[in-house]
């Protein structure tokens, strides 16, 4: 069975950005907040006075490093948003707390750092029962 | 029995005449209250019994006269207790309690039959207290205060206005209108800043103003206070005399305000660009005012409606017509056509109508912000404003523009000499609009609400075709659909749901009188490219590879985006274009939920294309159709379960939108089903001519796509899940759905669902919302008939209605519930009382048993005997049944609150 989980940390080596107006945003999409690259989690307007401009909330977490980030703007400003690639390997060994990964097009590579907690174990247990696993690096 | 808070209307039998007839027995009470009104807690109880008493009705009246006579005294005994005091806050709400119930009450022929000058002074007096309490309110908002006694006072009597003169055949002609002026203009000038007004003012005169902060959730203004600007809007037509120039002077000179003002703002940045800190406190009392003008011009001129055709209100063509012949149609076209010049600057405007001089009022507020605009001052304007703009226009367009004529028995002249049909006036002012529309998407892309009351208005353009034809003849109108179609700014930056409509209206377009070539070119430049795009993107060689690239992530969800505006514009005459149109994305969506498994953003898109198609076009389809539809939803479902297979969510922050997919596949089947409740499909009849007739083998059927959902749903919903109550509603409507129409499928489900489903309307019946409980219920009453029919005595169906039986006889007997729900817990419990008949009679006498009280005993051992007396022995007969339902209604009256009281 190919157990499908999902983690977020990891460095995909993505970094190019491109601007979008804040109001073309979207909640589970992605952003530049403080400089990180974040994964917005709350997106909320609001505004000074029954006749001012919007103001859009942002609510982000960092996709490396899990942290949260908050910035308020108008929403004619433009954001940052990263380039975020997303990519699928076979796991195929555990070694020092790092993992080994099998590429799509046939590399391995072995940069990616077993994760910590709960997720990590659950990656660390699948595998040496055995079990076929896939992760996802975003 | 009742909570408290329920106004109940006093309907008592005969038999209390003498006790209630009697006027000393309301003097008692008008002196209980004079004497004891400073007490605010005794003050709150007596007024109730006097609205109890003004709320006399039924047969306690022998006859017309003795209402009259009834309702007289109570009148003379209200006007003698409230005139002359000062009415204390704790009995504004009481009273306006009391004449509510009066005019609700008392037929209008009953009030206009009593002393002329006492019902004068009823009236009087109403108009006074509407006006005194109406600025109470506006004392409590600037004081901001928790209880807002005197704004529900206003709001009881506003709503009494409206119950009073809507039906005004029984009084003669202009009988309101000195009132309706009195109460109309203590409205406005309560919401306009002094010196006209006294908006903001404290007792003393004091201006108090705070800039907060309003968040997204804070209701608008227009819907927060609709029931008023409804009532007020009826009193301006009664006096349109008086009301439609006061708010076109008063428009009009905001105007010119706000042009002079913003003029001088724009000097000042040009003197000295630096300068940052404007006072907006001038700018933002002309915004507010022009807020308050233009909603309740909005209200006067129009009705809300939905999805009837609004009618233009008939005191408004009155009043144009009786002024028709003093009018100058020219001068009259001329103010209207010309929003960028002052009103009073053309020769001969006070000869013109003034229904669309009030209307040209709003044009020119319209044209100051599009010129302000255009001198980069956007960000001096108010989004409130331009959004009181353009829902205005709509209001306005849905009902004037191209009115049918057929309609009306009279219809104004100038109105249809300016917006008729076939008018340079028409197609002027369609122009106008689009060109609005247009500016707005671009200038306010980043003012969401703004940008969507703007495409509603462009919806609103488009949906009838007369005045569609007009919009598709404007250039702007296809360069619009190209700009769109190119997905280049601005338009690419408005939000997700605004392009969808923009692509429901652009859809709507194209189906207005065009002759086949442009409308060959429409589609060409509409449709195509998102096909064409769509398929450039998904057949390159390496999709697989690149579909997690922004680029095409966007090129994606745009597409999907798309394809629910397409499907939100249907109608029934376009949905035979569509729908084939649709069906060849929905196949390739199957094949990008393979694709895009681990993007659940997307999955959730692709999955709420399927439940928009279902949704808004399942209804037309007829059976070759449906299945086609049935099919593809059942390969989506099998892409769906096989990708979740063994999939775990692992995000500690599990909130309600993590379940986004599992909310809308439930959404779809509950969609998928709704056709057996409206089908407005005859076999196919609207896709004849199009396709050649296929042969109709039936391979999938509603009940296999749902019965497959339910299987895979049920074991992802828990009770956690349950406690998301979108969740839970969308869950418990999609059970009572399957139970009512494929009852005979229930048993046959495999054990593990069967338990969960029984488990989940025990869940339901007991501890959920009383929404969701009558929801179960009425699941309840057909599994039990299923049982009936089926006769087996020993199913695991037969055993969980047995349960089922004990819960809705206690919820009935003993605990307090909902009285809404009786009819539903009612026709639930005869059914099951009809399956077991002897676990019913060992209820009963398990109940009785348990009474000591031997009086209580016997009222409950007859009330019981009643209860089963005309339906013994109990069968699935229709009228049994009703005849049930009514006796368990006398029950519920006569022992209800017996047992529940603990």
């Amino acid at each position: 069975m190919a157990d499908e989980l999902d983690f977020t940390t990891g460095d995909a080596g993505a970094s190019s950005t491109y601007p979008m107006q804040c109001s073309a945003l979207r909640k589970n999409g992605f952003v530049v907040l403080k400089g990180r690259p974040c994964k917005i989690v709350e997106m909320s307007t609001s505004k000074t006075g029954k006749h001012g401009h919007a103001k859009v909330h942002l609510v982000g977490i960092d996709i490396f490093n899990g942290k949260k980030y908050e910035d308020i703007c108008p929403s004619t400003h433009n954001m940052d948003v990263p380039n975020i690639k997303r990519n699928d390997y076979q796991l195929i060994g555990i070694q020092d707390g790092y993992l080994s990964l099998l590429t799509e097009s046939g590399e391995v590579r072995e940069d990616l750092k077993l994760p910590e907690g709960d997720l990590g174990k659950e990656i660390e247990g699948k595998f040496n029962a055995n079990e076929d696993v896939q992760v996802r690096t975003e | 029995m009742f909570e408290s808070s329920q106004n109940v209307m006093l309907k008592p039998t005969e038999s209390w005449r003498e006790t209630l007839l009697d006027s000393r027995v309301m003097e008692l009470f008008f002196t209980v209250h004079r004497k004891i009104r400073e007490d605010t807690d005794m003050a709150q109880d007596s007024l109730q019994c006097l609205a109890q008493l003004a709320s006399l009705h039924g047969s306690v009246f022998p006859d017309e006269g003795s209402q009259v006579d009834y309702l007289a005294h109570f009148i003379e005994g209200l006007l003698n207790t409230i005139n002359g005091i000062e009415i204390e806050d704790s009995e504004a709400v009481g009273i306006s309690s009391i004449i509510s119930n009066l005019i609700t009450v008392f037929p209008r022929n009953i009030l206009t039959a009593i002393p002329n000058e006492l019902f004068s002074s009823f009236v009087n007096c109403l108009a006074h207290l509407t006006c005194s309490f109406g600025r109470s309110a506006a004392l409590e908002e600037v004081l901001d205060k928790d209880d807002m006694v005197y704004m529900e006072a206003y709001d009881k009597l506003l709503e009494s206005w409206l119950t009073l003169v809507q039906d005004d055949k029984h009084f003669h002609k202009g009988f309101f209108t000195q009132h309706a002026v009195q109460v109309f203009n203590s409205y406005i000038q309560c919401h306009l800043a002094a010196p006209d007004g006294t908006r903001n003012l404290t007792a003393n005169g004091v201006a108090s103003r705070e800039e907060e902060e309003i968040s997204e959730l804070q209701e608008d203004d227009r819907d927060q206070f609709c029931d008023q600007l409804a009532s007020v809007g009826m009193l301006g037509r009664i006096a349109a005399e008086h009301c439609i120039p006061l708010l076109t002077s008063l428009l009009e000179d905001r105007v010119t305000r706000l042009h002079g003002q913003l003029q001088r703002h724009q000097q000042q940045l040009l003197a000295s660009p630096a300068s940052g800190s404007i006072d907006n406190k001038v700018l933002d009392d002309l915004y507010e005012d022009i807020h308050w003008l233009i909603l309740v011009t909005g209200y006067l001129l129009a009705n809300d409606t939905q999805g009837e055709t609004p009618l233009i209100p008939p005191e408004v063509m009155e009043y144009s017509i009786k002024h028709s012949t003093e009018v100058d149609i020219n001068t009259t076209l001329q103010i209207l056509g010309s929003p960028g010049e002052k009103a009073s600057s053309i020769p001969g405007y006070n000869r013109t109508d003034s229904v669309i001089r009030l209307l040209s009022a709003i044009l020119r507020v319209s044209e100051v912000e599009s010129r302000a605009i255009r001198a980069n001052l956007t960000h001096l304007l108010s989004p409130q404003m331009g959004k009181d703009i353009v829902w205005f226009l709509k209001r306005w367009a849905k009902t004037y523009l191209l009115a049918d004529e057929k309609l009306y028995d009279q219809i104004s002249l100038p109105f249809s000499t300016a917006f008729g049909a076939d008018t340079e006036g028409s197609q002027w002012i369609v122009g106008y609009l689009l060109e609005k529309v247009i500016s707005n998407l671009a200038v306010w892309s980043s003012e969401q609400d703004l940008a969507n009351d703007t495409v509603q208005l462009l919806v609103t353009l488009v949906e009838r075709r007369e005045r569609a034809n007009l919009v598709i003849q404007c250039e702007n109108w296809w360069n619009l659909a190209k700009q769109f179609a190119r997905r280049s700014p601005p338009l690419h930056y408005l939000s997700s749901s605004v392009q969808r409509t923009l692509m429901k209206a652009l859809v709507l377009g194209g189906f207005a009188h065009m002759d086949t070539e442009m409308k060959q070119q429409y589609w060409t430049e509409v449709l195509q490219p998102l096909q064409q795009r769509f398929l450039n993107v998904i057949n390159q060689e390496n999709f697989q590879q690149i579909c997690q690239e922004e680029e095409v992530k966007q090129e994606i969800t745009a597409t999907l985006e798309a394809l629910c505006g397409i499907a939100e514009a249907t109608q029934i005459d376009n949905v035979a274009i569509l729908f084939n149109f649709l069906m060849d994305f929905l196949n390739n969506c199957i094949g990008l939920m393979e694709v895009y498994k681990n993007t659940p953003e997307t999955v959730n898109l692709i999955i709420e294309v399927f439940v928009e198609v279902a949704h808004k076009q399942i209804c037309y389809l007829g059976e070759a159709k449906a299945m086609n539809l049935y099919e593809a939803c059942l390969t989506l479902l099998q892409v769906y379960s096989k990708n979740n297979l063994g999939r775990q969510r692992i995000d500690v922050t599990a909130e309600e939108d993590q379940y986004q997919d599992l909310l809308l596949i439930m959404e779809l089947l509950t969609n998928l089903l709704s056709k057996e409740f409206i089908d407005f499909s005859d076999t196919d009849e609207v896709f004849r001519g199009h396709e050649p007739g296929q042969a109709t083998n039936r391979t999938v059927s509603a009940a296999d796509v749902v019965l497959y959902g339910v299987n895979l749903v049920l074991p992802l919903m828990s009770q956690d899940l349950l406690k998301f109550p979108s969740l839970c509603n969308q869950y418990y409507k999609l059970i009572t759905f399957i139970c009512e129409i494929f009852p005979e499928k229930i048993p046959q489900l495999p054990e593990d669902l069967f338990k969960s489903l029984m488990y989940s309307l025990e869940l339901g019946m007991s501890s959920m919302s009383s929404e969701v409980c009558q929801l179960c219920l009425e699941a309840v009453t057909p599994l039990a008939e299923q049982c009936a029919k089926a006769q087996e005595t020993d199913s695991a169906l037969f055993l969980a209605t047995r349960h089922f039986l004990k819960m809705v006889f206690d919820m009935l007997v003993l605990q307090k519930h909902n009285t809404e729900m009786t009819t539903a817990a009612g026709e639930a419990f005869y059914t099951l009382v009809c399956l077991h008949q002897a676990e019913y009679s060992e209820l009963v006498e398990t109940l009785l048993s348990t009474q000591q009280d031997p009086v209580i005993y016997q009222r409950l051992a007859d009330a019981f005997n009643k209860l089963t007396a005309s339906s013994t022995p109990p069968t699935l007969d229709r009228k049994q049944k009703m005849a049930f339902l009514k006796s368990l209604e006398e029950f519920m009256a006569n022992v209800g609150g017996l047992l529940c009281v603990k």
